[in-house]
C-alpha cells in the first residue's frame, strides 16, 4: 500500500496538475458559457431558476391572499383567482419543490462524495433546459389569460370539459417537466450507487446519499403513474378517447389514482432531500456524529415504502368502501412511526452535543418545530371520519402548507445557509439570516395557524370570496397580514443571496468544521472540484484524520492529475465502492440545447394540436439525440488502463452491469415499466368498476393478432439478445444479420399488434374499453419503434467500427432495453388477446 | 480506524447483506397491502356494498399469517449474521471493511423487518373491525 507522508511532495508537480486540471475543467467564457454541463454551473442555474418559479409562485400565493382579506373582495374575478390558485400549487409543486431537490443534489451530490462530476453531466445540462423551456411555457399562460384553472390536481370531469388550453399546457407542459425529474432521477441514482469514491462502502455513505438514493427510486415508482395519466387524459382531451367519461364507460376516480399514486409520494419526494440537509447540518452544529446513523437510513427507507401506501387517503370522500379506507388510514398512520424517528435522531443529535449557534441550525430548529405540528394535523386527517369533516376545507390547507414549510422550505433554507459556501464561496450574513427566520417563522404561523381554525369553521378550499356574516373575516384578515411577513422575510433571505459580496464575506476552508469529505474543498472552489478524489475510511474523514486535507492538497489520493487532458472521475462497485472504472465525462456542449427545444416542440405544438409541426419536432429531437449519442458516448479509449494512484489500476472502458450506461438504462426502464403499468391498472380498473368488462356489445381484438404480434417481437427481441452474445463471440457478420432482421420482425411486429383493434373495427371514442387496448397498443408500438431505433443505431454502429466486440457497451444496454420491452410486449398481448378469453 | 480495505480494483461480486435483501422487508409488506387492498376493492365493487366482508377477512388473514411468516424467515437469517460476522469481536458497523458493511446493511434490514411487522398488523386491523363492504 502506498500510504502517503514520508516522501515530501513535489511542489512543481503539484503546480503541473493543478494547471492541467484547471485546463480540463474551465468553464467556457463569454456566451459559450451557456455550453457548460459541469454540475457547479448547471446546478446553480437549476437552483435559480427553480427560485425564480417559486418567487413567481409565491407573489401568485400573496394575490391570494389580497383577494382573500377581506369578504366579497373584487380583487380578482372568479377565473383568474382560478388560474392563480392553480398556478400556485402547480408552479409550487412541479417547478419549485421537486426541481429544487434535483437542483441541490446536482449542484452538492459531487461534492459530498468527492467527485469530479455526476456520470452523465449532459443529462444534467439537458433535464435542465426542459425544465426551463417547460416552466416558463406553464407559468407564462397565465399572462395570455390561459392557464389552467383546474386545481393544482386537474379533476374530470371540470379539467376535461375545460374548453379553453389551460389544461392541455399543465397537461403537455408538466409531463416535459417529469422528462427532466427522470432524467435527474437517473443521474442521482447511478450517482450514488457508482460514483462513490473507493472506500466509501454504504455504510459510510453521507445520509444525503442515502436519501438521494431513496427518492431518486421513489421519482422512478411515483412519477411514471401521472405520466401514463396524463398520457389517457390529453388523449382523451385531444381525441375523445372516453377513459374519465361515465357516460361511455370511462371513470374520473382513475384520474385520481393515478394523480394520487404520484402525488402522496410526492409529498415524501420533497421532504426528503430538504430533511437530508438537516442530517448533514445537525452533526455539524452539535460537533458530534449524528445519533444513530443506522436509523436514519431505517426510517429514510421505511418511510419511501410507505408513502406509496397513502394515495387514497386524498379520495376518503369519494364514496370507496369502508374497508379500503381503513387500509389507507392504517398506512397513513404507520408512516408516522419512521417519520417520528428521524425527528428523534435529530432531537437526540442535538441534546448529546454542544450546539453551536447559527443561522442554519436557527432554521432546522424552526423546521422541526412547524413539521411536528403539522405532521400531527397529517395523523388527524389520516383518521377517516375526521377527514370527512376537514375534508376541502382550510385545514388541510392549513396542514399541507405546515408539512411543506417545515418538512421542505425551512430545511432548505437551512441547507442553504450552510452549502452557500461550497457554491460560491461565500457566506451568507448571520445578520440578515436572523432578520429573515424570524421574520419567515413569525409571517408563517400567523398566516396559516388560524387556518385550522378557518376550516374547521367551515370554510373551503378553491374560493375566491365569501360571505361576510360568516365569522371567517378576522381570521382571514390576520392569514393575509401573515403571508406579507413572511414575504418580507424571504426578500430579506433573497436579497442576501444576490447582494455584492465583498471580502469580509468571503468564506475560509470548511467554515462551519464539518467533519464530511465535501468540507475538504478549497475556498473558494475550483472549476474542477475535487483536486483528487479522496479516499474514505470513516463516516466524519476531516474529523478523525487531521492530516486529511494535507492529504487531499497535495494530491495524494486518487486522480490527482489530468495527463490526458480528458475530463475524469472514478466509478466503484456498489456495497463496497472498490474501484471499478475510470470514467470520462462529457464537457460543454450544444446538442443538449437542441434536443430540449425540440423536444419542447413536440409538447408545446402538442397543446395547441399543430400536428405536423408536432411530428417534425419530434424527428428533430429524435435526430438531435442520436448525434448526442453516437458523438459523445461509449468514445473507444486510447488506452484499455489507467493508473488512478494509490497504486490502483482500472480500466477505461467497461460494458454491461459495470458500466454507468447500462445502470442508466435500468434505472429508465423501470420507470417506464412503471407507467405502463399504470396503463395496465387502468384496464383492470375498467374490469373492477364494470359488471360486465370487456363488454359483450363492443368487439375486441381477438387472439390471433396479438398472438401474432407477441411472436414476432418476441423472435425481434431473441435475435437482439443474440445479436450481443455473436457480436461479442466475434462473429460480427452473424450479429450485424440479427440486426437487420430484428428491426423487421420489429416492423412486421407493430403491424400485427394494431391488426387486432383495427381489423375488428375498435373505435376508442366510443367506449372505455377499445380506448384502454387501443392506449396499450399505442404504448407497446410507440416503444418498439424506440427499440427498432435502438437496433439499427447499433448496426449502424457494427459497420461504422464503434461497436465492436471489445468495446460492446451500445448493445449491452439495447438487449437490456429489449428485455424491459419484451416484458411490456407479453403482458400487452396478454392482456388484450388473452383477458377477453377469460373474462 | 481500520484500514484494511481492498485496494486492488475488483469488479467481480460482493458478498454478504446487499440492498435488495435490505428492502426485502418492506417490499413484503407492499405486496401485503396491495393484495389486502385489491381483493377489498374488487370484492367490494363486485358483490354490491351490503354483503359481509367475511372472504376478504380470510384472505387478508391469510396474507397476514404468509406476510408474517416470510419476514419472520428473514429475520431468522439475519440475526445470526451478529454472531456469525463478529470478526472484530463488536458490534460495530462504521468501520470501512465489507463485513461491517455487511453488518451495517444486516443491522438496518432487521430494523426494516420490525417496522414491516408493524406496517402489516397495521394494515390487517381494517380487515378485523369492519364487517360490511359498507
Amino acid at each position: 500500500m502506498t500510504e502517503p507522508g514520508p516522501q515530501p511532495i513535489d511542489e512543481d508537480l503539484k503546480a503541473e496538475q493543478e494547471r492541467r486540471l484547471a485546463e480540463v475543467w474551465a468553464t467556457p467564457r463569454g456566451w459559450r458559457y451557456w455550453s457548460a454541463v459541469n454540475n457547479s454551473e448547471v446546478g446553480i442555474w437549476y437552483m435559480m431558476t427553480a427560485f425564480g418559479f417559486m418567487l413567481f409562485a409565491g407573489v401568485l400565493g400573496l394575490l391570494i391572499r389580497v383577494q382573500l382579506a377581506v369578504p366579497e373582495n373584487d380583487f380578482l374575478s372568479a377565473d383568474t383567482y382560478n388560474q392563480v390558485f392553480t398556478l400556485h400549487g402547480t408552479a409550487m409543486m412541479f417547478l419549485f419543490a421537486v426541481p429544487i431537490f434535483e437542483a441541490v443534489a446536482i449542484l452538492l451530490l459531487p461534492a459530498l462524495l468527492g467527485a469530479r462530476d455526476l456520470p452523465f453531466p449532459r443529462l444534467s445540462a439537458f433535464g435542465y433546459w426542459c425544465f426551463l423551456i417547460g416552466g416558463v411555457f406553464v407559468c407564462g399562460s397565465i399572462f395570455f389569460d390561459a392557464a389552467p384553472s383546474g386545481g393544482w390536481f386537474m379533476y374530470p370531469p371540470l379539467s376535461t370539459r375545460d374548453g379553453g388550453i389551460g389544461a392541455d399546457i399543465w397537461l403537455l407542459g408538466l409531463s416535459f417537466i417529469e422528462v427532466a425529474s427522470i432524467a435527474a432521477a437517473v443521474e442521482l441514482i447511478v450517482g450514488v450507487l457508482k460514483c462513490r469514491p473507493p472506500g466509501m462502502h454504504l455504510n459510510l455513505t453521507p445520509l444525503y446519499g442515502w436519501y438521494v438514493l431513496i427518492v431518486g427510486a421513489m421519482i422512478l415508482f411515483a412519477f411514471p403513474p401521472l405520466i401514463a395519466g396524463d398520457l389517457l387524459f390529453e388523449l382523451e382531451r385531444a381525441f375523445d378517447w372516453p377513459f374519465f367519461d361515465v357516460s361511455r364507460g370511462g371513470d374520473p376516480l382513475l384520474w385520481q389514482h393515478l394523480f394520487w399514486i404520484f402525488g402522496h409520494p410526492e409529498v415524501y419526494i420533497v421532504f426528503l432531500p430538504s430533511i437530508a440537509m438537516l442530517a448533514m447540518l445537525v452533526p455539524t452544529f452539535a460537533q458530534r456524529p449524528i445519533a444513530g446513523y443506522s436509523w436514519i437510513v431505517l426510517s429514510a427507507i421505511g418511510t419511501g415504502f410507505i408513502s406509496f401506501g397513502l394515495w387514497v387517503h386524498h379520495m376518503f370522500t369519494t364514496g370507496l368502501p369502508s374497508i379500503s379506507l381503513g387500509f389507507f388510514s392504517a398506512a397513513s398512520e404507520a408512516v408516522a412511526i419512521p417519520t417520528g424517528i428521524q425527528i428523534f435522531v435529530f432531537i437526540a443529535t442535538i441534546m448529546l452535543g454542544k450546539v453551536v449557534r447559527s443561522v442554519p441550525m436557527l432554521y432546522a430548529l424552526g423546521a422541526l418545530a412547524i413539521f411536528v405540528a403539522g405532521g400531527l394535523t397529517g395523523v388527524m386527517v389520516a383518521v377517516a371520519p375526521f377527514d370527512f369533516q376537514a375534508h376541502d376545507s382550510y385545514f388541510v390547507v392549513a396542514h399541507l402548507h405546515y408539512t411543506l414549510f417545515g418538512g421542505m422550505l425551512f430545511p432548505l433554507v437551512a441547507g442553504l445557509y450552510y452549502y452557500f459556501p461550497i457554491a460560491t464561496g461565500y457566506m451568507l450574513s448571520h445578520r440578515l439570516g436572523i432578520w429573515s427566520f424570524w421574520l419567515m417563522f413569525a409571517g408563517f404561523n400567523i398566516a396559516f395557524l388560524p387556518m385550522h381554525l378557518t376550516g374547521l369553521l367551515g370554510m373551503p378550499r378553491r374560493v375566491f370570496t365569501y360571505a361576510a356574516d360568516l365569522g371567517w373575516n378576522e381570521l382571514n384578515m390576520t392569514s393575509s397580514v401573515g403571508a406579507f411577513i413572511f414575504a418580507a422575510g424571504f426578500l430579506v433571505f433573497v436579497y442576501d443571496v444576490l447582494r455584492p459580496k465583498g471580502e469580509r464575506d468571503r468564506a475560509k476552508r470548511n467554515p462551519w468544521n464539518g467533519g464530511t469529505v465535501e468540507w475538504v474543498l478549497n475556498m473558494p472552489p475550483e472549476p474542477w472540484g475535487a483536486r483528487c478524489v479522496p479516499k474514505i475510511e470513516s463516516r466524519y474523514p476531516l474529523w478523525d484524520d487531521p492530516d486529511y486535507i494535507r492529504k487531499y492538497d497535495e494530491g495524494r489520493f486518487y486522480l490527482p492529475d489530468a495527463v490526458e487532458g480528458k475530463r475524469e472521475t472514478i466509478t466503484t462497485t456498489v456495497l463496497d465502492a472498490k474501484p471499478v472504472q475510470c470514467l470520462r465525462v462529457a464537457g460543454p456542449t450544444w446538442i443538449t440545447h437542441v434536443a430540449a427545444a425540440t423536444l419542447a416542440g413536440v409538447f408545446i405544438f402538442a397543446t395547441f394540436h399543430w400536428w405536423q409541426l408536432t411530428i417534425l419536432s419530434g424527428a428533430a429531437s429524435l435526430a438531435a439525440v442520436l448525434y448526442w449519442l453516437w458523438t459523445g458516448t461509449a468514445r473507444h479509449p486510447e488506452k484499455d488502463e489507467k493508473d488512478i494512484g494509490l497504486g490502483v489500476t482500472v480500466p477505461l472502458y467497461v460494458s454491461g452491469s459495470s458500466s454507468t450506461g447500462w445502470w442508466a438504462m435500468f434505472i429508465t426502464m423501470t420507470g417506464d415499466l412503471t407507467a405502463f403499468l399504470g396503463l395496465v391498472f387502468g384496464y383492470f380498473f375498467f374490469w373492477t368498476i364494470h359488471p360486465d368488462f370487456p363488454p359483450a356489445e363492443i368487439p375486441g381484438p381477438g387472439w390471433i393478432w396479438p398472438l401474432t404480434a407477441f411472436l414476432l417481437l418476441g423472435a425481434s427481441w431473441a435475435l437482439t439478445i443474440g445479436a450481443r452474445s455473436w457480436n461479442r463471440a466475434g462473429r460480427r457478420l452473424a450479429a450485424r444479420l440479427a440486426l437487420v432482421a430484428g428491426p423487421l420482425l420489429a416492423v412486421a411486429g407493430i403491424a400485427a399488434l394494431a391488426a387486432g383493434p383495427y381489423s375488428h373495427n375498435m373505435d376508442p371514442t366510443l367506449h372505455s374499453y377499445p380506448a384502454i387496448v387501443w392506449a396499450l397498443v399505442l404504448w407497446a408500438g410507440a416503444h418498439t419503434a424506440a427499440g427498432i431505433v435502438m437496433q439499427l443505431y447499433c448496426l449502424a454502429g457494427s459497420l461504422a467500427g464503434k461497436l465492436t466486440p471489445k468495446y460492446d457497451a451500445d448493445i449491452c444496454n439495447v438487449t437490456l432495453y429489449w428485455h424491459f420491452h419484451g416484458f411490456t410486449i407479453l403482458v400487452t398481448t396478454l392482456i388484450i388477446g388473452g383477458f377477453p378469453l377469460v373474462s | 480506524m481500520r484500514t484494511e480495505d481492498h485496494q486492488q480494483p475488483e469488479t467481480g461480486h460482493e458478498t454478504g447483506t446487499d440492498l435488495w435483501r435490505v428492502i426485502a422487508a418492506p417490499s413484503i409488506w407492499a405486496v401485503h397491502f396491495l393484495v389486502c387492498y385489491v381483493v377489498g376493492a374488487v370484492y367490494c365493487e363486485k358483490a354490491g356494498r351490503s354483503v359481509t366482508l367475511l372472504p376478504v377477512q380470510w384472505i387478508v388473514g391469510f396474507a397476514t399469517a404468509v406476510a408474517l411468516a416470510l419476514v419472520a424467515l428473514l429475520i431468522r437469517s439475519l440475526w445470526k449474521v451478529r454472531g456469525r460476522s463478529v470478526a472484530t469481536q463488536n458490534y460495530s458497523f462504521s468501520g470501512n471493511i465489507p463485513q461491517e458493511r455487511h453488518r451495517f446493511l444486516s443491522h438496518v434490514a432487521l430494523m426494516l423487518c420490525a417496522l414491516s411487522i408493524a406496517a402489516i398488523v397495521f394494515g390487517t386491523i381494517p380487515a378485523v373491525i369492519l364487517e360490511t363492504c359498507r
